[in-house]
């Protein structure tokens, strides 16, 4: 067993670390609210190689595991980065894998935005009829990558799909997109190579995302506690009384789960493959269910300069919501990992998936 | 990275499983969740007799050396099989302790006996008046001579009554803060003076409450220097906090979904409802967290590195998240969830019903959540001290 960072990994995590606290403080994020995207900020991404990380040399990338994506993805979230990592990062992958010639692979290596997804939702009770999807980061992008039953496809001519940008509860960049399978879309795969396709897809931008959610949550707690230590009431910190401090002190704890869940996750991926699907859905619903009380706990440990727009804690109380529902939320998700730990078959006889690493 | 436990764990996992299986039948299993007392001493002399009891230990002390993945997996799978191995941590932990603390006095006198099955310790450190706060113990010792004189009340103490020795917490000295005056002592449980009553709990679990009355002890059972007591039961309530439940979660979530996967009476499977897929989701989460975060602590120990509040965390965390699960599925399966196992009708094998009256004392002993999160807000986040 070992838990721990190795060196590259943490030259990795620093590496972003210090970019982002310099080019990314929470004013870039406040000026980039409007769009949910800053052009500056993901040039800086690029420089560093953050959008060629999952592909394959063979396509130029630098062919890092998810592990690593991972780590890139948690530093994101502390700082609230506005840029489509996880779009690039898995759209890119999905479609080395299918289309390793594909002209969109040309423009993510040449740092262009240029593909998303459209993450599906098997368990959604609203909100995937009428054959538009909100594509995150779908202003931007010149495609998106769907799957219309067993048949993946790549919608492009962005332009003429998008319904303009629509502004939402946390700046994701999204944008309602017709999906039909017209003139501008073309065949990926089909039948089972399709949806396993996806469904792996599914898996990894679930995974990126609760990375990603990860680290609203750990920045989130940080801010509230460091409010706690400073904000005197009745004459003492706040933090010195239990009813502030114990909260905070519970969303320590499941902020350490989700992010041993998110790790165990990626290592799985290589390590123990039939595991990785269940443990990439569960860091993902563990992720938002932390991020999403953690930033509401730290909110209300602001009183009422929480709710105020001059602090910083309520974008991330937004954000953190927000990043979980373009996923579908945690409620949805549950239903995938209940499948996927007890009936990923239709057998009913998974349950050994649950016992531990292997 | 590796979220392995690692071969020699998994040759363990093999091991107790085959042990299990030829000495631990079902109807032990039931009489043991019978009797709730947590000690069975014809199970504990086999176990003893495999080398289990000692496995942790140092070779020099006829123990297997074994890690601590290994140590863990051993009780991982006795917990998660119902086997009463209370005495078998106590034990385990004593013998380190005397080993570690004791004089040779205790390493010859004690320790070999420990490990062949033929003594066993409970832990006295609770009291009517001290629960939360433990350094605040007063049963007193007071010196006689030679020897020392023992009175007070103890409670909570689990397998007094079935074992030889009492690990027990004492007031030496009241001159300084609570804390600088506990000495502690081994007490036999058969010395004139030691009275023991039961205590019975709404989880089935049996413990004691033990008066003591002029008890008197040579000086040559007290473990660890005079008033110097306190880092002992601190370094022991680390041990107990660094564990959690993730072994019965692990079960409870097995049981579930094999229940929610049978085709009930009305030929419909109930994973087939969406609220009860959610649940199970929720219920699996937890139990892979509880688990992540009991080998994170066992890691750190493995590693020799500072457990901070790592191991305060592992413990609450599995014991809100097991309560939390327990609740909620007994409000979600209705009234045949109330059915104890064996009943006519009842539910994964009276799970539900055992979960719900046994989960609310794991947020409590060892530890309360409260406890543990005011350790966790003051060490993790630098919070200040909060009372």
């Amino acid at each position: 067993m070992d838990l721990s960072l190795d060196e590259s990994q943490q030259i990795l995590v620093d590496t972003f670390s210090e970019m982002l606290e310099k080019e990314c403080p929470t004013t870039h994020v406040r000026d980039c609210e409007e769009t949910g995207f800053s052009s500056v900020l993901w040039n800086q991404y690029c420089e560093l190689g953050a959008n060629i990380m999952g592909l394959p040399e063979a396509n130029e990338g630098l062919e890092m595991s998810l592990l690593d994506l991972g780590l890139v993805a948690n530093e994101s979230g502390k700082a609230l980065a506005p840029v489509p990592f996880i779009e690039v990062a898995v759209a890119g992958r999905l479609l080395a894998k299918l289309s390793p010639d594909d002209t969109l692979l040309g423009a993510l290596t040449e740092g262009k935005p240029a593909v998303s997804l459209a993450i599906p939702r098997p368990n959604a009770i609203f909100g995937t009829s009428g054959g538009r999807a909100l594509i995150p980061f779908g202003t931007l992008a010149d495609a998106a990558i769907a799957l219309d039953g067993d048949t993946l496809f790549v919608a492009e001519n962005g332009d003429a799909r998008r319904s303009g940008h629509v502004r939402d509860l946390g700046s994701s960049a999204l944008a309602h997109w017709r999906l039909d399978r017209d003139a501008d879309s073309r065949v990926l795969a089909s039948g089972p190579d399709a949806t396993d396709a996806m469904r792996r897809a599914d898996a990894e931008w679930k995974l990126l995302a609760g990375f990603w959610l990860t680290g609203i949550a750990r920045r989130a707690l940080a801010i509230g506690s460091d409010y706690a230590r400073e904000r005197i009431q009745f004459g003492v910190p706040i933090g010195g009384f239990q009813a502030i401090a114990h909260p905070l002190a519970e969303n320590a704890i499941r902020i350490d789960g989700a992010e041993l869940l998110c790790w165990e996750a990626a290592w799985a991926d290589t390590e123990d493959p039939e595991r990785f699907e269940m443990l990439a859905s569960m860091a993902f619903v563990w992720a938002s269910q932390t991020a999403i009380r953690t930033s509401d706990i730290s909110l209300h440990t602001h009183g009422g300069y929480g709710f105020s727009t001059e602090y910083d804690i309520q974008m991330f109380y937004r954000r953190a919501r927000a990043l979980s529902s373009v996923g579908g939320g945690s409620q949805e998700e549950l239903q995938t990992v209940a499948e996927r730990c007890f009936d990923s078959d239709g057998s009913g006889k998974a349950a050994s998936l649950l016992g531990g690493a292997n | 990275m590796d979220f392995r436990l690692g071969e020699k764990a998994e040759d363990v996992k093999r091991e107790i499983r085959a042990f299990l299986e030829e000495h631990f039948s079902e109807a032990d299993r039931k009489e043991a969740a019978e009797d709730g007392g947590g000690h069975d001493w014809d199970l504990y002399r086999k176990l003893a007799a495999g080398g289990w009891v000692s496995a942790g230990w140092p070779k020099e002390f006829g123990g297997q050396d074994r890690n601590p993945y290994e140590t863990l997996t051993l009780y991982w799978e006795l917990c998660k099989a119902g086997f009463p191995w209370i005495g078998l941590l106590n034990n385990g932990f004593i013998g380190h302790t005397l080993m570690v603390m004791g004089t040779d006095f205790h390493r010859e006198e004690f320790v070999p006996k420990i490990a062949a099955g033929e003594i066993a310790f409970a832990l006295g450190y609770s009291e009517p008046g001290s629960g939360s706060d433990v350094a605040n113990a007063r049963v007193a010792a007071t010196p006689d001579g030679d020897d020392w004189l023992i009175n007070g009340e103890k409670m909570w103490t689990t397998t007094a009554h079935t074992a030889q020795y009492i690990f027990m917490l004492t007031r030496t000295s009241t001159q300084d803060r609570p804390h600088r005056g506990l000495t502690l002592f081994l007490v036999p449980t058969d010395a004139e003076g030691v009275e023991i009553t039961a205590i019975h709990t709404m989880g089935g679990e049996r413990s004691n409450g033990v008066s003591l009355s002029n008890v008197r002890i040579p000086d040559s059972y007290r473990v660890g220097e005079v008033d110097k007591g306190w880092s002992v039961v601190r370094f022991a309530l680390g041990l107990e906090q660094a564990m959690g439940y993730a072994d019965l979660q692990e079960r409870f979530i097995q049981n579930a979904g094999a229940w929610a996967l049978e085709t009930g009476a009305d030929g419909r499977r109930p994973f087939e409802d969406s609220r009860i897929k959610e649940q199970l989701g929720q219920t699996a989460i937890h139990a892979e967290v509880s688990r992540l975060l009991r080998h994170r602590s066992t890691w750190l120990a493995a590693e020799g590195k500072d457990l901070a509040a790592k191991g305060a965390m592992t413990k609450s965390f599995s014991g809100t998240s097991y309560l939390d699960d327990a609740q909620s599925w007994m409000d979600l399966v209705g009234p045949a969830g109330l059915l104890k196992e064996d009943e006519d009708g009842a539910l994964a094998e009276g799970n539900f019903d055992e979960a719900f009256r046994q989960t609310p004392v794991n947020t409590i002993y060892g530890g309360t959540v409260e406890i543990l999160r005011s350790l966790i807000a003051e060490v993790e986040l630098g919070l200040p001290k909060s009372r």
